[in-house]
């Protein structure tokens, strides 16, 4: 799932969840659904930022005298 | 002067010695004129009456010998070098012992400053209405290599290969050393021109001298050299040192440049300036890179944000609704009937809806709001 997909689920499941519509079950079902994507993104975000660091470091390391 | 023909019948025939005779005759008596062109060819010999000299006409090349008295030439004290220009004050002549045409000068005067800035500002016209300094092409930001036409062992040399070093100091530089002032210096030039845009990978070519003369800066101007510049195969750069009067070929260049230094900044970028640039364009994209990522990052904290507080927010809503319910309930249950006032009388565990249910004497059970109390019908 790419970070995008994820982060629309997760917004489609907090507006469906704020407009009150869905069931108490349910409602806490969704909640456990978007506990999971926000893992997810917040993963994915980091493993970005740890490939951006990475590469600044190298670029800075090549940087010529 | 009379000429005698020979006659054979009808036919009248001349001697040799008397055409010619015949032909200087009447060359003679054309007038005394000034003759314009470039001295090729000088020779004076001490023991020879004359001194003799070729006038070339720099445009096309024709040619015309020129002879003076030896003692007329020594007195105008010219000394005169081959290639440069002059004017002839002189007459038509025919050496009869040998049949040559010649021009026999009076006097000799070297082709003064005015004359000079005329002819240059004829030039100038006749190349412009021809197209000649029209050709500007954008120089190469990075060439390969770089062709210098300049005097051998000049300051301008060195400020050029100085300045393109410093800033560049992978730039190749093909360096032709020519003659860049005196007579020869037009074809000398223009043949190291030649030379270094036709070596292989030249995409530029820089022409330069240091400062000079009006007359030091001639040869800059010269018809053949400027036309070589404005038809080079690849741009040029024209650098020569000068203040108020422009060499045409700077016209014809591609680029001209006040001083050599100036030049070599036209033709290679600054390194440093460029690594420079480099960084910064690399340190944006990285910086880019994490503002993408913060702003993504924002987005997902406010959506979870909300999503941590919809749970708590949907059973807060259901238990309103809930409340809501139980309270139209309430609303609906007797003890809110009892709230306004009525009561429930009881006898024994029957609730008195009628006064037959009852006799007097009766002990009844009443309840109200807030509670219960026993009394006695009467």
């Amino acid at each position: 799932m790419t970070f995008e997909d994820a982060q629309r689920e997760l917004e489609q499941i907090v507006e469906r969840l704020e407009r009150g519509e869905a069931g108490l079950d349910e409602a806490i079902k969704l909640w456990e659904r978007g506990e999971e994507l926000y893992k997810q993104c917040v993963g994915q975000l980091d493993a970005a930022q740890g490939k951006i660091e990475e590469l600044a470091r190298r670029a800075e390391s090549a940087k010529p005298a | 002067m009379k000429v005698e023909a020979i006659e054979y019948g009808d036919r009248k025939v001349y001697t040799v010695a008397s055409f010619n005779r015949g032909v200087a005759d009447w060359l003679s008596r054309l007038p005394t004129i000034w003759v314009e062109g470039e001295v090729t060819e000088l020779r004076r010999n001490a023991r020879w009456q004359s001194v003799f000299f070729t006038l070339k006409d720099p445009s096309d090349g024709a040619c015309l010998g020129v002879t003076i008295a030896r003692s007329r030439f020594d007195a105008l004290r010219l000394d005169l070098a081959n290639g440069e220009r002059v004017h002839v004050f002189g007459r038509p002549e025919l050496f009869e012992a040998k049949g040559d045409f010649r021009m026999r000068a009076l006097s000799v005067e070297r082709f003064g400053l005015g004359d000079h800035l005329a002819a240059l500002e004829r030039l100038k016209k006749k190349l412009a209405a021809e197209g000649v300094f029209e050709r500007k092409r954008p120089l190469p930001f990075l060439p390969r290599r770089i062709g210098l036409v300049t005097g051998n062992d000049a300051a301008a040399k060195r400020d050029v290969l100085t300045t393109i070093t410093a800033r560049f100091p992978a730039a190749r530089i093909v360096v032709a050393e020519t003659y860049v002032q005196g007579p020869l210096a037009p074809t000398a030039m223009m043949d190291a021109l030649r030379k270094v845009s036709e070596a292989p990978e030249v995409d530029v070519v820089v022409l330069t001298r240091g400062g000079g003369s009006f007359e030091d800066l001639l040869p800059f101007s010269d018809e053949r050299l400027v036309r070589a510049v404005a038809a080079c195969p690849v741009p040029v750069v024209s650098a020569v040192g000068h203040e108020q009067d422009t060499p045409l070929c700077d016209l014809a260049a591609d680029a001209r440049a006040s001083t050599p230094t100036a030049a070599a900044r036209l033709v290679v970028p600054d390194a440093a300036e460029l690594l420079n640039r480099l960084e910064r364009a690399r340190g944006s994209l990285a910086r880019g890179a994490r503002g993408v990522l913060e702003g993504r990052r924002q987005r997902l904290e406010q959506t979870h944000e909300r999503l941590r507080r919809a749970p708590a927010l949907a059973v807060e809503r259901k238990r309103a609704r809930l409340e809501h319910s139980a309270g139209r309930l309430r609303a609906l249950s007797p003890r809110a009937t009892l709230q306004r006032g009525y009561a429930i009388v009881r006898s024994g565990d029957e609730i008195v809806r009628s006064t037959e249910s009852v006799a007097a004497g009766d002990p009844i059970d009443v309840e109200v709001a807030n509670g219960r109390f026993g009394a006695r019908v009467e």
